[in-house]
């Protein structure tokens, strides 16, 4: 914008640095382990960004089902499958192909968005915090159907993954 | 506010981040992870479209989105994380490289 950048404009560059920085940890790190923490750094980031564009109701959930019960349900996959005997490769054979495959997709992406032209509410002062009963109406009346049918779903697939990861007696 | 150009490019950053661990990585874990890095820059999009077009548009739809977003990723993940865990007790490993049962 060209009124000075502003105090949340600079918090949201940090949290963006913050973000980034711990992706990058997240796909660098030597360690497994640490992995697993930049992850929870990143998702931290995108709850404060989630913040900044005012949607409290997205940054809850994100911390909540993000940054507690996916993060323990892959720090016990972690745990449970940690190969202790050698040391093993982090990396695959492809790697520089990979790395020049995700360079590509960036440019044509940032390469997208630069050639667009965006329209972005001019001050603060047209913009419109969504609040919380904004999407508690949207989700409970328009949304619905595809609401229950997501629970439904979450149901059967924590189910099925019970039934995956529990031992058979019958097999072995 | 940021404008929407800044939001969007970081989150372009942060997909292509995932997209290299997803190419990268050997373990079917570490895979996952960036696939979440890659399902979190898809719905902080959808959030950013959807705050910025609340006033012309007035309809959040993007945010109801994310949130279904959130909720699959749940469920995504835990059927994977059994799948790995299962593979692990039948192969001893947890690199999708070395679980080669279907090619000949």
């Amino acid at each position: 914008m060209e009124d000075g950048v502003t105090a949340t404009q600079v918090v949201f560059w940090i949290l963006a640095v913050v973000m980034l920085v711990s992706a990058i940890g997240v796909v660098t790190a030597g360690n497994i382990v640490y992995a697993a923490l930049f992850f929870i750094a990143s998702l931290g980031g995108v709850a404060g960004i989630y913040l900044i564009l005012t949607v409290e109701f997205i940054a809850l959930v994100q911390l909540l089902i993000y940054g507690s019960a996916v993060v323990i349900l892959i720090l016990f996959a972690l745990m449970l499958t940690r190969a202790r005997e050698r040391p093993q490769a982090l990396f695959g054979r492809s790697r520089p192909l990979g790395i020049a495959a995700a360079l590509g997709l960036l440019a044509a992406l940032i390469g997208g968005i630069v050639a667009t032209t965006w329209t972005t509410p001019e001050s603060s002062a047209a913009f419109e915090p969504v609040g919380l009963q904004t999407i508690g109406d949207a989700i409970f009346t328009l949304w619905i159907v595809p609401f229950i049918i997501v629970g439904v779903l979450l149901s059967i697939a924590l189910d099925g993954a019970i039934m995956l990861a529990s031992p058979d007696e019958d097999d072995n | 506010m940021p404008p929407l150009e800044h939001i969007l490019v970081v989150n372009a950053v942060l997909f292509a981040i995932g997209v290299m661990g997803v190419l990268t990585r050997r373990n079917a874990v570490l895979i996952l992870l960036s696939v979440e890095l890659m399902l979190n820059a898809v719905s902080l999009n959808m959030v950013a479209f959807a705050v910025y077009g609340h006033v012309d548009f007035g309809n959040i739809t993007g945010i109801v989105f994310a949130f279904f977003i959130i909720v699959i990723a749940a469920a995504e993940v835990a059927l994977a994380l059994g799948i790995v865990v299962r593979t692990f007790r039948n192969r001893a490993t947890a690199n999708v490289d070395e679980v080669n049962l279907l090619k000949w």
